[in-house]
């Protein structure tokens, strides 16, 4: 009995059964079907598998065809059809090899930005309730406008779920870092505190366990196919046992497998490897009542029914159920839609819609190729179109064949590009770090796509020479009276529309690149060449305070090494900037406090980095001890607070009254793209657990020599973290990596934007040459020089050219400006890069036709001119 | 009627009629087993529908298998004006390698 895993592909089985006729059905499929079998054995799986593909084709003759279709074809003018269009592919090597090369290229581009975008389109489609799942979030309504935010409090899904009936299920879900711990060995993971609501607002599937009850006790967790792999081999997860130290908790648990999630695809947002009980957590007794401290997310599914505006005007009641009426005025509760979590938190659906008319673009280009070029070779047809018309074609047929020859073509086109989007895909993906692939569609879907583009790209590009050549005389043409592309305005508008593409992709990168670079290479207000900043937090113990001092001694040790010029303790450090947020007001404000960022630092970190003061001076030395009642701001909290530079400035929190000791300039902690924002920066000595890094200022001499050292000092400690490391440049740049990315993408695509319009060009040049090459050869003959008869020839393409530059300007300044509005420091539109622009793409074109021209102009007259 | 074979024709006709009665696959295997040559099944059901039609082989429903999804197989088994003309095109070939002169043949090792 044969395997049940080698049965031979249905799909083909199911287009023979649907073709054939039915008294030949059981003999064709069954004999095909039999020899499958036989020929696994004799030759392989493969060559089986192919070799029955193959023959089902070929089953597909006329004569086996169920009659209804005997009478749709008519298989006689097909067949001439194809094989007047495969002689003509043949005959004319040059252009129809432009043709598929440039049609793959740009169907190859296009199908790559669409398996990119689609991704991106369909993110979290995965989620079945998707249109009714919200995220709830507070703003904040401060004097300098609504401030979103997205951490809300533990009891705040309870709530929101027993005081409105709308409210299917609500969820309060927490990302913490946490170690599992295998074989003794701490893993890094992220696990996710939540409940069973979790599960029924998202549609992960329980493949193993309850999906009723996926988290029965307090101590079960879910986890995830991939990871009951990974921590529990081949035997059975449920029911298995786990330790993780949970670090933020400071203690070791152990939790019992309950239930296995399925498996999910890549463009799901939320992705829940470990999911434990909120409520189990031993913090949570004192939490669950607590509306002070806000720190996790809370999703909620609402009634189909449900009026979301009438739900949220509900909500300033309830703040002021919660808080007090005055709470009521600043704060207000939202409800965030599912749907725009994308570009909420993860990317922007913009870029993507941008890339993928891009894409469309390249499309429109490669198929402008092909309709110019078909027309142009319409010329060396026009006996065929003429005897065809005489032996009684109507135009109709004359329509058909061309547009047939123009499916054809694009048949092989897409099936080519088919096979190189599958070999590029792995490469793409490594040089952009995204992760596109097939499987995101299925097979039909792909399928339907390829037939899709066969039909668009085919019609479009083979309608305008059918309906052009099908109109023509036929007396006409035979007797040699038309001249084909005298009529050259649609010709010229396309090849004018294709450079506008080409130059609009070029200069938009150019553009792009710029931005990015003047972001990098702005001064940042800080001086971060040769830092090195180490996660050394206390948290990296198990121990709290054994850890402060194992911190202490790694930085002493650090600091007694010669290499080592300077170091600072800190909570964080510019590109990995604090987003903690406290309310403070200006001594004597009476009105609403401010909400401002704030972070700690010992010392020595402000002139470490050499951040320039405005006024007042640094924290004095950490041997002088804490310095609870000094603050340093930067220069946007100073005039947050109107504060004046050298004035005895005050700021209260709370109660407390705090001497401002200096002001900064303002630094970019952050990327360019965003302002600098109010901080407030408090002093902690070197020693205190609120650090989590070492910043060290060093000599960058045998650099992997001395970071091993570190390394080793750091394993010394027994540290559960392993040693992790950042050098401050690195961390600039990697600011800008989806700016990066989408300039890559941005870049490849107006490469091969260039590289389709100049193939086209090529072979329009080789036609308009053929066409003037009596009347080239005749200049010769009176005298004219090889420079004349070069100007005659690029005085076109280099007309077509500058038009093109001229419509891209606008439309480029108008697109590069919005893009340029997200950015709060912008690099000017440079003109000097449309200059360049204009310059490489005129020195390719010139350079394409060129080419070409040169060899008629150096050529002897004679060959040209007497053949008639 | 133009009872005219060719060359495949008449080796799946011989085929027919060494075996009783036989289907496309089986064909295919002794086709292999006896040239050492691969030969697709479309062209032999082509050779099959063409040979019925000339009334040289007669064919019947058989049995469903389950190695053929359940499908019955179309057995052939050739009809005696298929023997005549097979018999008839061996004996003027046999006639005709009479004239070929002895001498001409030489064998190589």
């Amino acid at each position: 009995m044969p395997d049940k895993q080698l049965n031979p592909p249905k799909w083909a089985e199911s287009i023979l059964d649907f073709c054939c006729r039915t008294d030949y059905h059981d003999e064709i499929i069954g004999d095909l079907r039999e020899a499958f079998y036989w020929r696994i054995e004799e030759e392989g799986t493969f060559k089986a598998k192919s070799k029955f593909l193959w023959e089902s084709l070929l089953s597909l003759k006329p004569q086996n065809l169920k009659t209804s279709y005997h009478l749709s074809i008519n298989t006689m003018i097909l067949r001439n059809y194809i094989k007047v269009t495969s002689r003509n592919l043949i005959r004319r090597k040059t252009s129809s090899l432009i043709n598929v090369l440039g049609l793959s290229l740009g169907i190859t581009a296009f199908m790559l930005i669409f398996l990119y975008t689609f991704g991106i389109f369909t993110f979290d489609d995965y989620h079945t309730e998707k249109d009714h799942i919200f995220m709830a979030y507070k703003e904040r309504i401060t004097p300098d406008g609504i401030q979103p935010t997205y951490d809300t409090w533990v009891p705040m899904a309870n709530r929101l779920k027993s005081d409105y009936p709308e409210v299917k299920s609500a969820t309060s879900l927490y990302l913490a870092n946490a170690k599992a711990i295998k074989n003794e060995v701490y893993i890094d993971e992220e696990i996710f505190y939540s409940s069973q609501d979790f599960f029924d607002i998202f549609s992960f599937e329980i493949i193993q366990g309850r999906s009723s009850e996926v988290l029965p006790e307090m101590s079960s967790m879910a986890i995830s196919e991939a990871y009951a792999v990974k921590y529990f081999g081949d035997t059975e997860p449920l029911g298995q046992f786990l330790d993780v130290f949970l670090q933020e908790e400071d203690t070791i648990l152990t939790f019992q497998i309950s239930a296995v999630i399925g498996a999910f695809p890549e463009n799901v947002s939320i992705q829940p490897n470990m999911v434990i009980r909120l409520d189990g957590l031993p913090f949570y007794p004192d939490y669950v009542e607590n509306w002070g401290t806000s720190f996790l997310e809370t999703y909620l599914t609402l009634d189909e029914q449900a009026s979301v505006d009438q739900l949220i005007a509900q909500f300033p009641d309830l703040v002021e159920q919660i808080w007090d009426g005055k709470t009521r005025g600043n704060t207000d509760f939202r409800l965030l839609p599912y749907t725009t979590y994308f570009d909420t938190f993860i990317g922007s659906k913009e870029d993507a819609r941008t890339l993928l008319i891009i894409g469309i673009g390249i499309l429109f280009i490669a198929s402008i190729n092909f309709m110019n070029l078909s027309i142009a070779n319409a010329a060396h047809r026009l006996k065929e179109i003429g005897v065809r018309k005489v032996m009684g074609a109507f135009n109709g047929q004359v329509r058909v064949q061309f547009i047939l020859e123009a499916i054809i073509i694009t048949t092989i086109s897409v099936i080519f590009a088919f096979g190189l989007v599958t070999l590029i895909i792995p490469f793409f993906n490594d040089f952009f770090d995204v992760s596109i692939s097939w499987q995101i569609l299925a097979p039909w879907q792909i399928l339907a796509f390829g037939l899709g583009l066969v039909t668009i790209i085919g019609l479009m590009s083979g309608c305008y020479p059918a309906v052009y050549l099908s109109s023509l005389k036929s007396l006409d043409v035979l007797q040699k009276r038309v001249s084909i592309g005298g009529k050259s305005g649609l010709r010229n508008t396309l090849v004018v529309l294709q450079f506008t593409i080409a130059l609009f992709l070029i200069t938009t990168t150019l553009l792009i690149r710029n931005q990015i670079s003047f972001m990098v290479d702005s001064d940042m207000g800080f001086s971060g060449d040769n830092t090195l900043v180490i996660s050394a937090s206390p948290r990296s113990f198990t121990n709290v305070d054994l850890g402060v001092v194992k911190v202490k001694t790694f930085q002493e040790e650090l600091r007694s090494q010669s290499y080592v010029k300077n170091s600072a303790m800190s909570r964080a450090y510019p590109t990995q900037w604090t987003r903690s947020f406290t309310f403070v007001r200006p001594e004597g404000w009476t009105g609403d406090p401010l909400r401002m960022r704030y972070t700690y630092m010992d010392a020595n970190f402000l002139e470490m980095y050499q951040i320039p003061l405005i006024s007042g001076d640094y924290f004095l030395p950490d041997s002088e001890g804490h310095q609870r009642e000094s603050v340093i701001l930067n220069r946007a909290a100073m005039e947050a607070f109107d504060f004046e530079p050298f004035d005895e400035n005050q700021i209260q929190l709370g109660d407390r009254k705090i001497r401002v000791v200096g002001i900064t300039e303002n630094f970019n902690y952050e990327t360019l793209a965003e302002d600098v924002q109010p901080t407030l920066m408090f002093h902690r000595t070197a020693d205190h657990p609120v650090h989590r890094y070492i910043s060290l200022d060093i000599e960058t001499s045998n650099l992997t020599e001395k970071i091993g050292e570190m390394e080793a000092k750091w394993n010394e400690l027994g540290a559960v973290d392993e040693f992790s490391f950042d050098f401050l440049d690195d961390r600039v740049a990697q600011l800008y990596e989806a700016e990066d990315r989408y300039m890559g993408l941005v870049a490849v695509f107006s490469v091969i934007s260039i590289l389709v319009a100049c193939l086209g060009l090529h072979g329009l040049s080789l036609f308009v040459i053929e066409r003037r090459q009596k009347e080239l050869s005749i200049r010769k003959v009176l005298g004219a020089e090889t420079a004349k008869i070069l100007t005659i020839i690029l005085r076109d393409f280099t007309k077509w050219v500058v038009i093109a530059f001229v419509i891209s300007v606008p439309i480029v300044v108008f697109f590069v400006q919005g893009w340029l509005e997200t950015f709060y420091y912008r690099a000017p539109i440079s003109w000097t890069t449309f200059g360049m622009t204009m310059g490489l793409v005129l020195g390719l074109v010139l350079f394409t036709v060129g080419y070409q021209s040169l060899k008629v102009a150096f050529s002897s007259p004679t060959r040209y001119l007497k053949d008639e | 009627m133009n009872l005219a074979l060719g060359v495949l024709e008449e080796m799946i006709l011989l085929i027919l009629l060494m075996k009783e009665e036989t289907y496309g696959v089986e064909i295919a295997k002794e086709y292999k087993s006896r040239f050492d040559q691969t030969i697709s099944l479309p062209a032999i059901h082509v050779v099959l529908k063409r040979l019925e039609k000339k009334g040289l082989v007669h064919s019947k429903m058989g049995e469903p298998t389950a190695e053929r999804g359940g499908r019955a197989k179309r057995l052939y088994h050739a009809s005696n004006k298929g023997f005549a003309a097979a018999k008839e095109l061996q004996e003027k070939r046999s006639d005709m390698w009479k004239s070929v002169p002895n001498m001409k043949m030489t064998f190589s090792a």
